[in-house]
């Protein structure tokens, strides 16, 4: 018998290119693929995406392809957000709930016709997907080990990417999507990206990967490119203001207990909800009840804290030193030269009671802890935004 | 709000839509009935439904004297070597008949009657009213429960320990704990897992004899009947019944679906492409047309989908009618066995051998039947298990060897049988399931089992014959208490919908 414990982690197509220039030799395992958390310096990695161009390997993420006759039908039923006008080759951010209008992911879908979509998500979701399409004439396959991504994301990203061979990159707006044809194979490029800054995603079969990885390289020698690990990733996401599943909220399938489930105004993405569309979506009954008998309980915020030491994991306070809330994603932010952090907070606290919050924060000193007490703002989540995200054309550079 | 037509549509005019009609027309409802067939009644019908329990006390109070004749019908065990088993319901007498083969089972049949009684009556009385919602925090739910509870606790410390012992068990493991004769353990094990998925030595077969108890006023083999005329005056008088209360029915008028708006049910619309507007809908249809077909899978929840899914609703019972010229002659039975509930189950493992093809989607070629005679001898109508709805190599094609093997078995008890038969039609699940409109042809439109019953009936979130669509109500078997031909679900709808209104 076949045991499952000397199966090894899969290796992406970018492993031969990814494994010779790692040099902390740190990985992780993300959905069953072995990838890099930091390369050389995360310090570095983080500061190519916000002056450079960084690369990341994004094979790992979960992809599934949808079409079939119903798949416009059926997506605009999956997701909160109303997709019933989305136009072909855009992208679109969303969040999926179950019956008890509870968050169960957040992620991207691509729409390439009415009858052709796919879905980019963290979390692995077949079963969600296949018991959903119930009904509706789709076919939902799991993609992710036939596509091999990138992402590319910095202010030289668009600069690096016209060198690599993209004609017309620039006039791209943000979430929309173009297929090229490089060097004889086919590369769709779409201007989305984690990093909260200029940046693209490249999609494109596993076997093209090492050559596009070396070109790509190559045509960003001059640009300040670098590979970029998990690990910088995530301060460029908390500067962005993103959410992560299973780290600032439970997502509803994987609680163990129901009361850490979160509804999509708990988590700040109510914005993504449309009661009113057309078609009904999973759980539009209970977000409608939620929001007409005023149920939502918590918030996630954005914190400014006082002083420059990360408050992970701190519990938050009221002045009368009562428990309100818990960081659930903290930052020195080198660019802000702030110290941020996102916070999941009872109500009213973070939305009609702003003032007089605290954090109790540990910070770590040489095997001891100093424990401090910092008065909190609470501010827009997107802390970072530069102008150029969303700018059209692009920024270029020489 | 659009217009409204009726203040209540009902989809589906069997017993149950009936009675569900009935009720709200005497409360001054406008109801119009919908019913795909050109006759009502459902599964009513001489062809499916061969004996009847009474119809409950609570439904003829509430609706008035039923103007049918119910005649009261014996059970025989038939044995190959004439040696047959009679019982009728009364003790003494099934007392003296089963002493003829054993008196220490004579004994033993006595008590364990006495406890079983004790048993449906106690879950009897949750049986009648709508289950009680947990979360609701409401003080009759609470109540329900409680008194349930207190029930349970007014048997005494030591019938409570047995009804504690007895719910999840197996029936063979009870039968044979009690009597030593093969074929009266048979024979209660016949009614223990008929019109179910179970064997007899599947958990939960007891809790399923319990609730066949319960319709049958807490009697094993007393209170089955036949109705004079057939079954389908019980149908008759409940339409007339309907025509006086005004209650406009249109039969051969299959619903497609509902209209939703807001989503709410606000009418439904006919695959002639008719559509009728009222303030509530009612579904007599089974959970998984209700949920996938009225509702629509489009407005339901992943999570809704799955549990329809996984709604157990598999029918297992053939019926087989010969029309025959002759009275056939059954070994050892007189005239009136003739019109008895005959039943042929010899031993528990008989039905147990035979479950157990039935578990992988094959049949097996020794059944167990339930003959029943019409009045003049002239049909004979046979109830026939296990039946699979997915049957290997599909009923198309095994159909004629499995009608004759079913003749050959009745053969060894009535030997001129043969020579009688002049027609021969074999009814399985799937025929069910397409001139019934019942999905997956299942006698009580879902399993009764323990995980779908009472407040988990159908499935979780829709048991007070309420749907997950504002609007929409169900009345059929498969909500509580469930199928047995009683008309309680129809009745106790009726009560969900004059609440809400």
């Amino acid at each position: 018998m076949k045991d499952n414990r000397f199966v090894a982690l899969k290796k992406t197509p970018f492993y031969s290119r990814t494994s010779l220039i790692s040099r902390t030799n740190k990985w992780y395992n993300w959905n069953g693929y072995t990838v890099p958390t930091e390369y050389s310096t995360t310090e570095l990695e983080y500061t190519a995406a916000r002056n450079g161009t960084s690369v990341m390997d994004l094979t790992p993420m979960c992809k599934y392809e949808i079409k079939g006759a119903d798949a416009h039908h059926f997506v605009d039923y999956l997701v909160t957000r109303d997709l019933s006008e989305m136009e072909d080759n855009t992208v679109a951010y969303i969040i999926w709930c179950n019956e008890d209008g509870k968050v169960i992911d957040d992620g991207t879908i691509f729409k390439f016709s009415s009858t052709e979509f796919m879905l980019c998500c963290a979390v692995k979701i077949l079963n969600w997907l296949s018991d959903s399409a119930e009904g509706f004439d789709v076919s939902i396959k799991d993609t992710t080990d036939t596509i091999a991504a990138l992402s590319i994301q910095g202010p030289t990203s668009c600069s690096t990417l016209k060198n690599y061979g993209a004609q017309d990159l620039e006039n791209i707006k943000p979430f929309e999507m173009k297929e090229f044809n490089i060097d004889g194979y086919k590369v769709l490029i779409s201007r989305t990206g984690f990093t909260g800054d200029l940046g693209y995603e490249l999609w494109t079969d596993p076997e093209n990967a090492e050559s596009m990885w070396d070109k790509l390289f190559e045509a960003g020698s001059l640009l300040k490119i670098r590979p970029f690990g998990m690990n910088a990733l995530e301060m460029t996401r908390i500067e962005a203001g993103f959410i992560q599943t299973n780290t600032d909220f439970m997502a509803a399938e994987d609680a163990l207990r129901p009361v850490r489930m979160r509804s999509p105004y708990e988590i700040g993405m109510g914005w993504l909800v449309h009661l009113n569309k057309k078609n009904y979506f999973v759980g539009k009954r209970a977000l409608k009840n939620e929001k007409e008998n005023n149920l939502t309980e918590r918030c996630l915020v954005g914190l400014d804290i006082d002083g420059d030491k990360p408050a992970h994991g701190s519990v938050i306070y009221n002045e009368k030193k009562e428990d309100i809330g818990i960081v659930t994603a903290a930052l020195w932010s080198p660019t802000l030269k702030k110290n941020i952090a996102l916070a999941s907070l009872r109500r009213p606290y973070g939305i009609k009671i702003k003032e007089n919050i605290f954090a109790e924060i540990y910070h770590p000193e040489e095997l001891e802890y100093k424990k401090l007490w910092q008065r909190c703002k609470v501010v827009k989540r997107q802390f970072y935004s530069p102008e150029r995200r969303n700018k059209v054309p692009a920024d270029l550079y020489e | 709000m659009s217009r409204s037509d009726y203040d209540v549509i009902i989809i589906g005019g069997g017993h149950n839509g009936l009675v569900c009609a009935n009720i709200l027309a005497k409360k001054n409802k406008k109801v119009l009935i919908c019913e795909a067939r050109d006759t009502c009644g459902g599964l009513i019908n001489d062809e499916i439904t061969n004996f009847i329990p009474p119809i409950n006390t609570s439904i003829s109070n509430t609706l008035g004297r039923i103007s049918v004749k119910y005649q009261p019908k014996n059970t025989i065990a038939l044995s190959e070597s004439g040696e047959h088993i009679r019982l009728n319901g009364n003790q003494h007498i099934d007392h003296k008949s089963i002493s003829a083969f054993s008196t220490k089972d004579a004994d033993r049949y006595v008590e364990f009657h006495r406890k079983m009684s004790l048993f449906s009556k106690t879950l009897g009385s949750f049986m009648l009213s709508a289950p009680p919602r947990i979360m609701h925090r409401s003080f009759s739910d609470y109540f329900k429960l409680f008194k349930l509870g207190m029930n349970a606790r007014l048997m005494g410390k030591k019938d409570f320990n047995e009804f504690a012992r007895m719910i999840g068990l197996n029936i063979a493991d009870e039968l044979e704990d009690n009597f030593e004769n093969p074929l009266l353990q048979g024979l209660i094990a016949h009614d223990a897992v008929i019109g179910s998925n179970l064997g007899p030595r599947s958990p939960g077969s007891l809790i399923n004899l319990l609730y066949r108890m319960a319709i049958h006023q807490n009697s094993l083999f007393g209170e089955i009947y036949k109705v004079e005329g057939g079954c389908g005056e019980i149908v008759n008088s409940l339409t007339s019944l309907a025509e006086k209360n005004r209650v406009e029915i249109k039969t051969s008028s299959p619903v497609k679906k509902c209209i939703i708006e807001n989503d709410t049910a606000i009418g439904v619309e006919l695959h002639s492409g008719d559509k009728y507007f009222a303030k509530t809908i009612v579904s007599n249809a089974d959970p998984r047309s209700t949920y996938f077909c009225l509702l629509g899978t489009e407005n339901l929840d992943t999570d809704v989908k799955r549990r329809i899914k996984h709604h157990r609703a598999k029918g297992r019972v053939a019926k087989l009618i010969l029309k025959l010229n002759q009275t056939p002659e059954f070994i050892n039975c007189n005239k009136e066995d003739l019109q008895s509930r005959m039943v042929i189950s010899p031993s528990i493992d008989y039905i147990e051998e035979n479950f157990n093809p039935s578990k992988f989607d094959k049949v097996s070629y020794d059944p167990i039947l339930e003959i029943s005679n019409s009045s003049d001898n002239q049909t004979m109508n046979i109830q026939i298990q296990y039946a699979p709805f997915n049957v290997e190599g599909g009923w198309e094609n095994i159909k004629e060897n499995y009608t004759n093997s079913v003749i050959k078995l009745i053969s060894k008890y009535s030997p001129n049988i043969e020579s009688c038969i002049e027609n021969k039609l074999l009814i399985t699940p799937d025929n069910i399931e397409k001139d019934y409109l019942v999905s997956g042809g299942h006698w009580h439109h879902g399993e009764i089992q323990i995980d779908q019953l009472f407040m988990l009936r159908p499935i979780p979130g829709a048991s007070q014959y309420r749907t997950h669509l504002k609007g929409l109500y169900m009345c059929g078997a498969g909500t509580h208490p469930g199928g047995g031909l009683s008309g309680i679900s129809g009745k106790n709808a009726a009560y969900a919908v004059l609440e809400d209104f």
